[in-house]
């Protein structure tokens, strides 16, 4: 046993863990900023000094070995950083910061002016659809290029110039609207000032809901309500489908809908595409497409492999291209009245619903991407008592969904719910063993072979765009090897989507796809050719799965695009 | 000058006769100090990388001499590049590494060709499997510290890396590597050949009509430093550099890493700035602070926005002395050098508030006057 004394007090420390790591885990408050849990330490900030035997050292770097004597607050150690803090804020807007990590951490330290520097006045990035960058807020911390670099190995944004210059940028200085960047969004998941965070649609939503003109509509993703508790003071991995629902009409939403139940529509037509390529010799290992983050990486990175992704759009724009057509006429609603809303876990929808491709109602399919992270924040400047809320269900007609389409939010989960509704196909029965654990869990890259109408399947899973590239550089040598492919650009899948709430970390992600599969396994239907409103959409609308409607509504096409 | 002597690769030669076990305990026996400022004993260096099972290893000659006033290495390139290229051989042997690079500063790139000549002569005599790469300096101060030549050789942005792993242990490429100064490596073929004797070279510019690099014993006294260099006035200070920080000018006082330490400044490489006495402390520390400014890689908020803080308030001062304006800002100078020191991540950093410290220490009155 290896034991530390901080404070005075005895600790035990566990093998590879840090002074912070200890720290944190015996609830021992040590200021933080560069350091993720689930990044490459990178001793920038500085802020987490703590004094290791008489010897300032930063904390977050530093592996607690046995015997040593940690003091975290002598008076030295505060002065030390209420002096970094000034540093960080000089020429600074402190009000700029409100309700991040880096406020927080100010005020914990006890600094919110400074002595030093003169307002800076850095152009402000806006044109990306996605997100916006800010560098007048920016701490330098480098989080955001070690997410970009290291984790998603996209390579859009990095340090650029030397010392008081030093700016994170996206490449040759360029807007990050004009680069290879693909908007997951992952580096404002990381950001602690909210100097790249997501472009703002709130003033939209709320504009919309105020006009009487307008019906407001909005769908929410799978992993909406496995996250959306956090924001309003609840533990990761509450599960709160119908409190949702029910914030959702009290903010003035005139019909919630759900991206559920188009996650269904899409299994039925990604399923029915898989078994007509292996069927008809065409083109494998086929890849999921539901994920825009995704197939902007593919269009700028891997464009050979791109016969190979399903044609089926994201749930988000198989929804969009129905609200305003099949929704619409079933209500007697006019389409040029209807608001598209969107509740998505993911910055690289606000991108996806401006694409040429995604107007194929006629109108833009959907109009307004929110965040989870601008939802939270929604309910609560309305001042909405979330955890106190009455539970409520979906609207009908495109509300209801079932298991398979819940798990769509972790990763593994679009393939889980595909082999479900492909094996019942195929073997032409109901089989009654639905859960591929194989492809559970979070492991970069998962494999599994399955055995259906005596044809054996050979599947594969990536999530976070570096494992993805392992996986492509790999299927690049061996093209036979698989029959089907899941991506998801995010670690986690889509319940650590860019805009999810902040925090995110490998561990709160687990507990957000825990939620996910105890959704599923509450459901009635586990299978999504078994929702009765995906059933009434094809006998009342669609018809057939990949049929010429279903091929002009709900699927689409792709691009090559530049890498630099 | 003893440091250009020709060994002729005779040095070279009685290494591999001898063995890298013996070859150890002669460098251990000679007492030799890494020459690039930290003073390391480069025998436990080499023993480190040499006792690694690593099947790859590294020897890296850092001829990034990027330190203001500073430009011994440069003598012993242009003038005896052969003695380097030996040293490096010996280091290969003895730590059994294949593969060795030269990381030439970037203002050198022109005695690369007359250096590179002389690495294909030699390899040519020797038939040595051992080969020499030289690469470019990124043209960035902190491309001198060992872990920002690493990152820079694996065309890498110039920042240093966290410590530990030191380089020996996990350097280029993640594999063992001994980094050594030029200097460093140009004394070693004088021992393994004999009739060697410790002696350093100082750089030494300022205010004199001469200045040069010097070969001279350690423990000689100030005059005898400065006094050939022919000062142009009396001097008052001498500064070690940028980094090193400064003492008084005292003729009789002798120049030792210990004595120059017990003032608070370090000697370092060797580099001695001599400051004569019609110029205003404050001045000085403003032009080396702008060097900082210039130098800081970026990296970590201490040195990046410290240092630049710092400019603004030395600026402030040097423009108000004579002004009878009350200055609380030499209080703030100095909880903000004590700041940069302790925080900083790298050396450049940690050492790059020295000179205000030191000047505080002796020249207060000129900062408030
Ligand atoms: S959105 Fe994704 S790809 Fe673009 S800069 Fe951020 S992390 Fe990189
Ligand atoms: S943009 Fe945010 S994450 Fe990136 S370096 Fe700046 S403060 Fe850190
Ligand atoms: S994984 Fe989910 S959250 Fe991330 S980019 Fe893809 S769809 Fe968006
Ligand atoms: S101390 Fe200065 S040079 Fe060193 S890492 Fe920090 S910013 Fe870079
Ligand atoms: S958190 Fe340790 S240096 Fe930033």
């Amino acid at each position: 046993m290896t034991m530390i004394k901080i404070n005075g007090t005895g600790y035990e420390t566990k093998a590879g863990e840090t002074i912070l790591e200890t720290c944190l885990r015996n609830n021992i408050d040590v200021p933080y900023l560069c350091y993720h849990p689930d990044m490459q330490k990178q001793t920038r900030c500085r802020i987490c000094i703590v004094e290791v035997n008489g010897k300032i050292q930063t904390s977050c770097n530093t592996l607690a070995t046995d015997g040593m004597d940690i003091l975290t607050d002598t008076e030295e150690i505060k002065k030390l950083r209420r002096m970094n803090m000034e540093l960080m804020l000089a020429g600074k807007d402190f009000s700029s910061y409100k309700g991040t990590r880096f406020a927080e951490v100010a005020e914990s330290v006890g600094v919110t002016t400074s002595r030093f520097g003169k307002n800076s006045n850095k152009k402000i990035d806006e044109d990306s659809p996605a997100l916006i960058r800010d560098n007048n807020k920016c701490i330098l911390c480098g989080r955001c290029v070690q997410k970009c670099q290291n984790v998603q190995t996209v390579n859009a944004i990095g340090f650029t110039n030397r010392g008081h210059a030093t700016e994170v940028t996206p490449y040759f200085n360029r807007s990050l609207n004009d680069v290879a960047c693909v908007q997951c969004g992952q580096c404002s998941l990381v950001c602690p000032t909210g100097a790249i965070k997501e472009q703002d649609n709130i003033t939209g939503v709320m504009q919309a809901i105020a006009d009487p003109e307008k019906i407001v509509l909005v769908q929410t993703a799978p992993s909406i309500r496995a996250a959306i508790g956090e924001t309003q003071g609840m533990e990761p991995g509450s599960l709160v489908t119908k409190k949702m629902v029910s914030a959702l009409r009290k903010l003035g939403f005139d019909r919630v809908l759900d991206t559920d139940f188009s996650a269904d529509l899409t299994i039925v037509e990604e399923g029915t595409e898989l078994i007509s390529r292996i069927r008809n010799n065409g083109v494998l290992p086929m890849m999921t497409s539901c994920c825009p983050g995704w197939i902007k990486f593919m269009e700028h990175f891997y464009p050979d492999f791109m016969p190979n992704v399903s044609t089926c759009k994201s749930p988000q724009q198989m929804f969009g291209a129905l609200v305003k057509t099949y929704y619409a006429e079933k209500n007697n609603m006019d389409p040029s009245k209807i608001v598209s809303v969107s509740v998505m876990p993911c910055t690289a929808k606000k991108f996806e619903i401006r694409r040429p491709e995604m107007r194929d109602s006629g109108y833009a399919d959907v109009d307004h991407v929110l965040t989870t992270r601008e939802l939270g924040d929604m309910v609560k400047s309305r001042g909405i008592d979330f955890q106190g809320l009455d539970e409520q269900d979906f609207d009908p007609l495109m509300g209801q969904s079932t298991g398979a389409a819940a798990i769509f939010g972790a990763t593994g989960g679009v393939m889980e719910a595909a082999l479900r509704t492909a094996a019942d196909i195929l073997e032409g029965k109901e089989l009654e063993s639905i859960e591929y654990q194989a492809v559970r869990g979070m492991d970069g890259i998962k494999e599994a072979e399955v055995e259906i109408a005596g044809m054996k399947l050979k599947v594969a899973v990536a999530h976070g765009l570096g494992n993805a590239r392992k996986l492509f550089e790999h299927i690049r040598k061996n093209p036979a090897e698989y029959h089907f492919i899941e991506i998801m650009c995010c670690p986690g899948g889509c319940s650590g989507g860019g805009g999810q709430p902040i925090p995110t970390t490998n561990e709160i992600i687990k507990k957000r796809n825990e939620a996910l599969y105890r959704e599923d396994q509450g459901l009635p239907f586990r299978k999504s050719h078994k929702n009765p409103e995906i059933i009434r959409l094809y006998d009342e609308y669609i018809g057939s799965a990949n049929s010429e409607k279903a091929h002009h509504l709900l699927h689409t096409g792709y691009s090559k695009k530049n890498q630099f | 000058m003893q440091i250009l002597r020709k060994t002729e690769l005779r040095a070279f030669e009685r290494a591999k006769a001898l063995g890298p076990d013996k070859v150890l305990e002669e460098l251990e026996k000679s007492g030799l100090l890494g020459r690039g400022g930290a003073g390391f004993p480069t025998a436990r260096k080499w023993r480190m990388a040499r006792d690694s099972a690593a099947s790859e290893k590294f020897v890296i000659c850092n001829a990034d001499e990027g330190e203001p006033g500073t430009f011994k290495d440069r003598l012993i390139i242009t003038k005896n590049p052969e003695i380097i290229i030996e040293g490096i051989l010996i280091a290969a042997y003895t730590i059994d590494a294949k593969r060795c690079f030269i990381y030439l500063r970037g203002e050198y790139e022109y005695l690369r060709e007359g250096l590179q000549a002389k690495i294909d002569e030699i390899k040519n005599i020797t038939q040595t499997e051992i080969s020499i790469e030289i690469v470019r300096g990124a043209g960035a101060y902190i491309c001198g510290d060992e872990t920002a030549i690493l990152n820079s050789i694996q065309d890498m942005r110039g920042e240093p890396r966290i410590k530990p792993p030191y380089p020996v242990d996990k350097g280029l490429y993640d594999c063992p590597s001994c980094i050594n100064n030029v200097e460093t490596l140009a004394n070693v073929p004088l021992i393994i050949e004999g009739g060697w004797e410790d002696k350093r070279l100082f750089s030494i510019s300022g205010d004199v009509r001469e200045p040069g690099v010097h070969e001279l014993p350690v423990g000689i006294t100030a005059r005898e430093l400065v006094e050939p260099c022919q000062p142009k006035e009396r001097i008052k200070a001498l500064f070690f550099g940028c980094a090193g920080g400064c003492i008084p000018y005292k003729e009789e006082m002798i120049i030792s890493k210990d004595t120059v330490a017990e003032q608070g400044a370090m000697l370092g490489s060797c580099t001695i700035i001599a400051v004569g006495e019609s110029r205003r402390i404050p001045d000085v520390c403003k032009n080396i602070q702008e060097f900082f400014v210039h130098e800081s890689c970026g990296k970590c908020n201490p040195c990046r926005e410290g240092n630049y803080a710092m400019l603004g308030l030395l600026d402030n001062i040097s423009n108000n002395i004579g002004s009878d304006a009350p200055d609380d800002s030499i209080s703030t100078v100095e909880e903000l050098a004590g700041f940069i020191k302790k925080c900083s991540l790298c050396g450049l950093g940690q050492a790059s508030s020295t000179h205000i410290t030191t000047a505080l220490q002796h020249f207060r009155e000129e900062f408030t006057k």
